[in-house]
């Protein structure tokens, strides 16, 4: 019979991964809500930006935080270069093909790492910490600094699309493209702004999940099936969506185990989308961007 | 003068006619002297193609010897070399060559479990002996009428030698943390069956999910059973993660995997009080016995390793099954080969000691460089040895070879 503990345990370390996959999530749905096609060439955007912080941190020897900056940027300048020679001219042919050109991108860009850094495992320069205890629940300093890295880039995307110009003109493209373009914006301009934003996003979770494992050209490909999950759960083109699905696959994830064998693990996640899209075809917060 | 000038060459195609029909036509009927030719197919590219061309070294090594000690019933032996590409597909077209085309009455050095499993059929039905390193428990369970055998210990042998090695370090509860896999369950029951038999205990196992990126959910579930050990059978991206989380979840206790799963480049990956202390074992070659040292000298190796130990062991066994027969067909070493290798006959490290006391109607028992060579009636080894190592600063300690 499980315990209180055993549950509150459970739930903690549901919010550390959903917390996780919900920075790529949002990459994900905001690409989604503005572009309107589900961008798999995420996975490999997520590897890209972990294999640049781990450049950053091991061979430049920066620090924790200026490697996860350079993750964002490497991986969103990757994305918005990517976009503009490939995937943007598939656009015109539809999102499903779009969507395929994306694996074919993601699969291309996985082996460009490959070839670069080869196949074995890497880890970062940083040292590892014993997790705190609390009561009888465990936390680990670093997840609970990967948390709070994650909120911060969440806190400061939503501070961005709600007190910017820039943020507002990107939720008005995702809101309604054709009344954005009356109203004179640049939806080119914001379409490369939102790749490299959500890119950057992938970058960064890809980088986070590094930081808790070990990173190889895999790394993103391992994840993409949870995030899509996330997305999906949570309303695909939904921000606030994303997180929420992100925490509810997490958490669901982390609680199954109470009557499920770990092997079983993943299929919550693909459960869960299965619910949603049958009782809840819009995800639970919907598909408004905002 | 057009038809004058194409009859030589006319006579020339009716006279290597019949030469090819003659080499189409039984070994007996061709002359003496005439080369015996045996198949090699192993990887020399794709995955296994690390390992292939030393196998394929490693067999030519013991060939020249039995060249030079006058060969197999009289006539040189060749061997005939195949690359299979690590791949099902291209393997079942050369082994078809060296079947149809070159006639070899054995095989010698698949490596891939797909691959064997691809070929193995081609051979059995041809009647042709196969002999590989393919670990899959599943091929020795083939219906292959004994023209297989291999010399790498299955997961079977495996997962009971490595659960009398962790009863032998005193230890009392093991947890096993298994990746899912076909091969998840049988190694989880039968550590447990010997640990049990060895008096110490299977505290719980698990099957966990791959491709995650956390198991604190998983730790947590193992460390409930306080076990003073606990196996983590997996593979390297989940293995790594795994000893993460012990590390932080403060497990004091040992831990045991395999070394496919705590390579060089793990440790090299992960900060040295993570790995302090980790076990690691691996199949080995007999490194006590005279057959490796005899394997060492003619490889000009300082360490040969288990791939180049088993393929000089089917370079030899084939030979002294040959021999044995009289006859050099795939059902004669099918017949002898278990004759040679096992039972109460003087034991002989090398085939040309071998060959020498079959000459004189002396029964051998050969040992082999990679283990003793005995084979069980699905072809599977009996025994084989274990190297394991400790983790200490970031580096493989030799532990033992047992």
């Amino acid at each position: 019979m499980p315990t209180l503990t055993d549950v509150g345990q459970l739930v903690v370390n549901g919010i550390m991964a959903g917390t996780i996959l919900a920075v790529p999530a949002i990459g994900l749905t905001a690409i989604y809500a503005v572009l309107r096609f589900p961008n798999f060439a995420l996975a490999s955007h997520a590897t890209i930006g972990a294999f640049a912080g781990y450049v950053a941190n091991t061979a430049f020897g920066l620090p924790l935080l200026l490697s996860v900056i350079i993750a964002f940027v490497v991986a969103g300048a990757v994305g918005v270069a990517t976009d503009e020679a490939v995937l943007k001219r598939f656009r015109p042919a539809g999102y499903i093909t779009t969507a395929i050109a994306s694996i074919a991108l993601t699969i291309a860009l996985e082996n460009i790492v490959r070839f670069a850094f080869g196949n074995e495992l890497r880890g970062y320069d940083l040292p590892i910490q014993r997790d705190w205890r609390l009561g009888a629940i465990r936390v680990g300093p670093q997840q609970v600094q990967n948390l709070v890295i994650a909120a911060i880039a969440m806190a400061a995307l939503f501070g961005f699309l709600a007190f910017t110009r820039t943020g507002k003109a990107m939720r008005a493209v995702a809101d309604n493209p054709m009344l954005a373009s009356i109203k004179g914006i640049n939806a080119d301009m914001i379409g490369r702004l939102v790749n490299f934003v959500g890119m950057g996003l992938a970058g960064l979770g890809g980088m986070l999940i590094g930081l808790d494992t070990t990173i190889d050209p895999l790394t993103g490909f391992r994840s993409i099936l949870s995030v899509f999950a996330a997305a999906v759960v949570g309303g695909l083109g939904s921000i606030p969506g994303a997180v929420v699905g992100a925490l509810t696959v997490g958490i669901g994830e982390e609680l199954c185990l109470l009557f499920l064998s770990p092997d079983y693990r993943s299929a919550v996640g693909f459960v869960a989308i299965v619910l949603v899209l049958t009782l809840r075809p819009r995800g639970i917060l919907g598909q408004r961007a905002w | 003068m057009p038809r004058r000038t194409h009859e030589p060459r006319r006579h020339f195609l009716k006279t290597a006619g019949a030469l090819a029909l003659a080499g189409m036509a039984p070994a007996v009927v061709r002359g003496q002297g005439a080369p015996l030719q045996l198949g090699v197919l192993t990887p020399l590219t794709g995955a296994g193609g690390f390992d292939g061309p030393r196998m394929a070294k490693a067999m030519q090594a013991v060939i020249d010897e039995v060249n030079a000690a006058g060969g197999l019933l009289g006539r040189k032996v060749v061997l005939v070399v195949e690359d299979d590409q690590t791949n099902p597909e291209a393997a079942v077209r050369a082994a078809r060559k060296l079947i149809d085309v070159t006639k070899v009455p054995a095989i010698m050095g698949t490596w891939a479990s797909a691959v064997t499993s691809a070929v193995a059929p081609v051979c059995w039905e041809s009647k042709t002996f196969l002999t590989t390193v393919s670990g899959a428990d599943s091929i020795t369970k083939l219906p292959h009428q004994g023209y297989l055998i291999r010399t790498q210990p299955n997961n079977h042998l495996q997962a009971g030698k490595h659960a009398e090695f962790i009863a032998s370090l005193g230890v009392k509860r093991c947890f096993m943390m298994s990746i899912q896999a076909p091969f998840a369950q049988p190694t989880q029951e039968r550590a447990t069956e010997v640990l049990k038999q060895k008096g110490s205990q299977m505290v719980g196992t698990l099957i966990y999910d791959k491709d995650k990126t956390t198991y604190r959910s998983e730790v947590d579930q193992a460390l409930k059973t306080n076990p003073d050990l606990i196996y983590l059978n997996g593979y390297a991206p989940d293995v790594t993660i795994l000893l993460r989380d012990l590390y932080r979840a403060g497990y004091p206790g040992m831990r045991f995997a395999q070394s496919y799963a705590v390579t060089t480049k793990v440790l090299e990956s992960l900060p040295h009080e993570v790995t302090e202390g980790v076990i690691t074992v691996q199949p080995s070659a007999d490194v006590a016995s005279p057959a490796y040292e005899l394997a060492r000298k003619r490889l000009g190796i300082a360490e040969p390793d288990s791939y180049e130990t088993q393929a000089t062991d089917w370079a030899s066994l084939v030979s002294l099954a040959i021999a044995k027969a009289k006859i050099a067909t795939g059902t004669g070493i099918h017949d002898n080969v278990r004759k040679i290798s096992q039972g109460s006959g003087t034991k002989v490290y090398s085939a040309v000691e071998g060959l020498k006391l079959l000459a004189q109607g002396t029964e051998i028992n050969y040992e082999g460089a990679s283990g003793p060579c005995d084979f069980t009636e699905i072809g599977d080894i009996v025994d084989c040895k274990f190297r394991y190592n400790k983790v200490a600063g970031g580096k493989f300690v030799l532990l033992k070879v047992a």
